[in-house]
């Protein structure tokens, strides 16, 4: 055995033992400092958008954006991704932004969200779902559909969704917005006719405000769950399920221009 | 003593365990490159575009969407929660998380290390240090020499210490240069923030830190260093205590994994918190993750294993120049 060599590498050892406990100390040090020397700033410049190629789809919105109910998982957002990217025969960038439960309140405060607006910014298609939790909340909307409490939601709703859209064509004025309406789920059961109605009336007043702003449109769906509508629920009988997405995913696509 | 401590180093090199560790780190460093690699490529493809502000956007609407499911535990809610107001702290500060680069793979490598690779490592050293004379008879000889005894088990101790802090450079050496062949050598000059402090429900950003990455690396293999001593001399202990390498290396083999196993499931045993195997992952502290029983921090868990290895240290020069030896 090389005498050197043992020396050498206990040289070695002994010089990492030292940095080592180093380290330690200054780890035990630095969790314990008080104030920090060097605070993180926020920053407020906006990083350029990279790569522009193909088409960037931003969805906003509720569980439907989310897809629930949908045995692929994709909902109608995925639906129409794919029938984009058949048609068009480019690549499309999705980012799928939608919150399971949130209603018009939480979008709101979402969609101020810096990065939020950084992906509004670079988005050529916009795709809205919100409302839903807003009127029907959770199924409660049925028991009150009749009382003074509805016109006092809808407009605070109303506004909320003014300011959503407002935000979204100051990040961005070109992009196309499509603004997914309700329909009723709950249309045969007990009182679904007098739901059916605060819905349309509900629709008809989303899609004024929709109305106000360049290239936001409306997409109505009530229609296409008004016959057999159980077809098209999944077993939560709220959301809809693989065709009842197609279904909305079809009607936008139909909408799409480039 | 000086003697004693070369001829212990002479004894490790001779045995060459040091480049069986190097191999298996190796080994094991090009398997989670690969894994690694492998995962940024189909993130890529799902999100569509290399922007790690997207992809941490992404994120964070996903753990929300999580958060809403009714049917996840508290505990991991709690943890969820934190780890989303993490992201979206880094997310308002502008600053990439995981920024791609050889020496953000060795803190992410470091990380979970820290409480079984690592460890294991030691424990290939530690467990037949002094058993092994004994099963091989050499113990009488080096006990006939006109030395006293606490010299001899403080020179094979010594020479355990260097072993780790070897070990450890091993680890950092090889998933640096070989993660950078992928990767790319860059990264040590990067942002990254430390001093999230986890109060009940939230995550407390008052104190956060900016460091570069290079200063908390340092900092990360301070704490790895301090793990693998206190588990390389409960180790030490054992081989002291019981004569079978075997049966000595089973023993703290299964501490070992009682440990990661138990950091699961023991949030409602608040007492758990005392035993070693629970406290062994320090450098999640810094990173700021919720700790697996409530109450515990740095200092906490560096007192635990500090008294570990104050209690297995005395065992072991206690029954070593007491014992009988024939």
């Amino acid at each position: 055995m090389n005498r050197n060599m043992v020396r050498m590498v206990t040289a070695i050892a002994v010089f990492f033992c030292l940095l080592w406990i180093f380290g330690l100390g200054w780890a035990v040090k630095n969790y314990y400092a008080g104030k920090p020397d060097q605070v993180p700033q926020k920053t407020n410049v906006t990083s350029k958008i990279d790569n522009k190629k193909g088409l960037n789809v931003v969805a906003l919105g509720d569980s439907l954006t989310r897809g629930t109910g949908d045995e692929t998982g994709k909902g109608y957002v995925g639906d129409l991704v794919d029938e984009i990217k058949e048609k068009t025969k480019k690549p499309v960038q999705l980012t799928n932004l939608g919150i399971i439960g949130q209603r018009s309140d939480q979008l709101k405060k979402q969609i101020q969200q810096k990065e939020v607006g950084r992906q509004l910014e670079k988005a050529d298609v916009i795709l809205v779902t919100i409302g839903g939790n807003d009127l029907f909340r959770g199924g409660q909307g049925l028991m009150d559909f009749q009382s003074k409490n509805i016109a006092v939601i809808e407009k605070k709703y109303l506004s909320n969704l003014k300011f959503i859209f407002e935000q979204i064509r100051r990040n961005n004025h070109k992009a196309n917005v499509f603004f997914v309406g309700l329909y009723n789920p709950f249309i045969e059961l007990d009182h679904g006719k007098e739901m059916s109605k605060v819905v349309r009336r509900w629709n008809y007043d989303s899609a004024e405000v929709s109305a106000a702003f360049p290239k936001i449109i409306f997409v109505p769906t009530f229609d296409l769950f008004e016959l057999k509508v159980n077809d098209y629920l999944y077993s939560d009988k709220f959301h809809p399920n693989t065709k009842g997405y197609k279904l909305i995913a079809e009607r936008v696509a139909s909408l799409l221009t480039w | 003593m000086n003697k004693l401590i070369q001829n212990e180093m002479m004894k490790l090199i001779a045995k060459k365990r040091l480049v069986v560790i190097a191999l298996i780190i190796g080994v094991l460093v090009i398997l989670f490159t690969y894994a690694q690699y492998k995962e940024i490529q189909t993130q890529r493809e799902r999100l569509g575009t290399d922007d790690w502000r997207t992809a941490v956007q992404q994120n964070i609407v996903d753990i929300t969407n999580r958060l809403s499911s009714s049917r996840i535990s508290e505990e991991w809610k709690k943890q969820l929660k934190i780890s989303l107001q993490q992201q979206q702290y880094y997310l308002d500060h502008d600053i990439n998380p995981a920024e791609p680069g050889a020496s953000t793979f060795m803190r992410i490598f470091l990380e979970n290390a820290i409480d079984m690779l690592i460890p294991l490592m030691v424990m290939v050293i530690a467990s037949d240090l002094v058993s092994s004379e004994y099963s091989q008879g050499t113990v009488k000889l080096l006990l006939t020499r006109p030395v006293k005894r606490w010299k001899v088990l403080l020179s094979k101790y010594i020479t355990l210490c260097f072993a780790v802090s070897l070990i450890v450079a091993i680890a950092g050496f090889l998933s640096y240069i070989l993660s950078g062949v992928v990767f790319g050598y860059k990264g040590f000059g990067t942002p990254i923030l430390t001093g999230f402090n986890i109060s009940d429900e939230a995550l407390n950003t008052a104190n956060v830190k900016l460091l570069s990455l290079w200063k908390f690396l340092l900092m990360d293999f301070g704490l790895v260093w301090f793990v693998a001593i206190v588990v390389g001399t409960l180790s030490f202990m054992l081989s002291v205590l019981i004569r079978s390498t075997a049966a000595g290396m089973g023993v703290m083999l299964a501490a070992l994994i009682s440990g990661a196993i138990l950091s699961n499931m023991v949030s409602s045993w608040e007492s758990a918190k005392y035993l070693f195997m629970v406290n062994l992952r320090l450098t999640d502290y810094m990173k700021g993750t919720a700790p697996p029983i409530e109450g515990m921090n740095l200092s906490f868990s560096m007192s635990v294993l500090l008294v570990w290895w104050a209690a297995a240290l005395l065992v072991s020069f206690i029954v070593f120049t007491k014992r009988d030896v024939y």
